[in-house]
């Protein structure tokens, strides 16, 4: 584990250094993070000017949910984000050879290697806004203790499904799509599962159960149920599974273009 | 060879470079406005099923599903064009054959544009067509239906102009695909692609009418329910903001391509 906690500080020192070299481009990502949480907020500000609920859920109920999976985002974006678009590029290229290359496993070395430092300077803005909607739920001791953990489960489910349908690049010429189709998955997290219905909500909370993500940790903080949190649970070490197994596959198949 | 041919042949070319990876194309272009709509459809629903009869801002549920159903042709003709490869050809030094080619490179960036535009209209009109079938959509009046897809071809245009100005500031920039996304963020935001913008504050539309972001989507959409526009204004503005980014275009070209190292050569 030291020795991954040494790699990883070299990783985040690089791309630092190489983020801040240009200045411009780093003040836009920190201004596009803005735009995106603006306009999130807002347009459900918005609705609710106008309705009293949306499912069971009240303004502050929802709002406590978005700036939940926008804080999950913040942290998606700060550690994982830049690896995907660089893995695409890295199998089309053949790049990946150097990467399978290091004496780390390669889950480690792929998805790990990018941090965006631009996502830190928002980071106060996202956690502010969380604990300020969290406040106005009046939420108790033991959740805001609880809330760190459900984070990081939210962001691990979050990758470990986006990490499987990564794999998926293997056997593509070039892989840019799947990072689209990521994007929208991440779009379908964004609202509670009571949005959804029928067929198109079991397949979002099992097959492929990215609604989990946010309505687990938020209905038991929210009211107790412990259900979705039982199977988000279930669902890492399930899926963890899965990636174990698809990704040894993935680079069994990978055939290196640089060769 | 004539001007028209080295047109016709780039549209061509384009075309084929545009459909040689269908599922990437329909990743990147189609299935983020489909999911949008598919979100927006979900969130609608869980809203209107909570009360019975609810009318928002003059619109119950069909209104506001045809709305969107709307929003959703509109962003497939007008929005769907991103300028991923004209950035890239100045960072990896490519824009060099283009200096010593007989073809600008704004010749042969529109005339991609238009080969995808073509793509995009033949999308958006089997989209129409499917809708129609199920009775999903109901179309104006012929002339209103030719009125509405002149103008979201018109939008397209100042939509190929903003995305042109974000490729070309790639003399600049390391990384253009930010000011991409932001554009994004900011006119799905404003242009009532989220919510229509009846649902704004008041205040904020009338700000927002002096910019072109509610002329992108809450116009055309409007114009294509068959209700009352002011048609005369929303094109002034649009060819306003369409000939200033040109000669925005046009100036940052001058004075990027002077900066321009010509990478890998």
């Amino acid at each position: 584990m030291k020795h991954y906690w040494n790699v990883y500080k070299k990783f985040v020192s690089t791309s630092v250094s190489v983020e801040t070299s240009f200045r411009t481009s780093f003040i836009l990502l920190v201004l596009m993070d803005i735009f995106f949480f603006a306009s999130t907020v807002g347009s459900v500000s918005f609705i609710y000017d106008h309705v009293a609920t949306i499912g069971p859920w009240g303004k502050n109920q929802l709002l406590f949910f978005i700036t939940f999976m926008l804080m999950i985002d913040n942290l998606h974006m700060m550690i994982f984000s830049q690896s995907f678009w660089e893995f695409s590029f890295s199998i089309r290229t053949g790049q990946l050879d150097y990467t399978l290359l290091k004496p780390l496993h390669t889950i480690f070395s792929v998805f790990f290697r990018h941090f965006r430092a631009s996502s830190v300077v928002n980071t106060p803005l996202f956690l502010g806004s969380l604990i300020y909607n969290g406040m106005k739920i009046n939420l108790s001791f033991l959740d805001w203790c609880l809330m760190p953990v459900f984070l990081i489960l939210g962001l691990v489910l979050l990758v470990i499904i986006e990490f499987i349908l990564s794999t998926s690049m293997f056997w593509m010429t070039d892989g840019t799509g799947i990072n689209f189709l990521r994007m929208q998955m991440q779009q379908l997290a964004r609202w509670p599962e009571f949005v959804y219905r029928g067929v198109i909500r079991k397949v979002l909370m099992t097959v492929l159960p990215v609604l989990l993500i946010g309505s687990g940790p938020v209905h038991f903080l929210l009211g107790g149920k412990w259900n979705n949190l039982a199977l988000m649970g279930g669902m890492i070490v399930v899926l963890g599974f899965v990636l174990s197994f698809v990704w040894g596959v993935g680079l069994r198949r990978y055939d290196s273009a640089s060769s | 060879m004539t001007n028209i041919s080295k047109w016709w042949i780039t549209i061509k070319i384009s075309w084929v470079k545009h459909t040689a990876y269908r599922l990437n194309f329909f990743l990147q272009i189609i299935g983020p406005s489909l999911v949008f709509f598919f979100v927006k459809y979900n969130l609608w629903s869980s809203i209107y099923a909570g009360e019975e009869d609810l009318i928002i801002k003059g619109f119950d549920f069909q209104a506001m599903i045809q709305y969107h159903l709307w929003a959703f042709v509109v962003s497939l003709v007008a929005q769907g064009h991103g300028s991923w490869n004209l950035a890239e050809d100045i960072r990896l030094g490519r824009i060099s054959s283009y200096l010593i080619y007989p073809f600008n490179f704004w010749e042969f960036h529109t005339a991609s544009w238009l080969s995808f535009q073509v793509i995009q209209m033949g999308i958006a009109g089997l989209t129409l067509c499917i809708l129609g079938f199920f009775g999903l959509v109901t179309l104006p009046s012929t002339h209103l239906f030719l009125f509405g897809i002149g103008y979201t071809l018109f939008i397209s245009l100042f939509w190929f102009t903003m995305q042109y100005l974000t490729g070309v500031l790639a003399f600049w920039l390391e990384e253009t695909w930010i000011l991409r996304v932001m554009l994004s963020i900011v006119s799905y935001f404003l242009s009532g692609a989220i919510i229509p913008l009846d649902l704004y504050p008041k205040w904020m539309v009338t700000f927002l009418n002096y910019t072109p972001f509610p002329y992108l989507t809450y116009y055309p959409v409007k114009l294509f329910l068959g209700e009352a526009i002011d048609l005369t204004q929303g094109v002034s503005i649009i060819l306003f903001w369409t000939l200033f980014f040109a000669l925005i275009n046009h100036l940052v070209w001058k004075r990027g391509i002077k900066l321009y190292t010509a990478a890998g050569m």
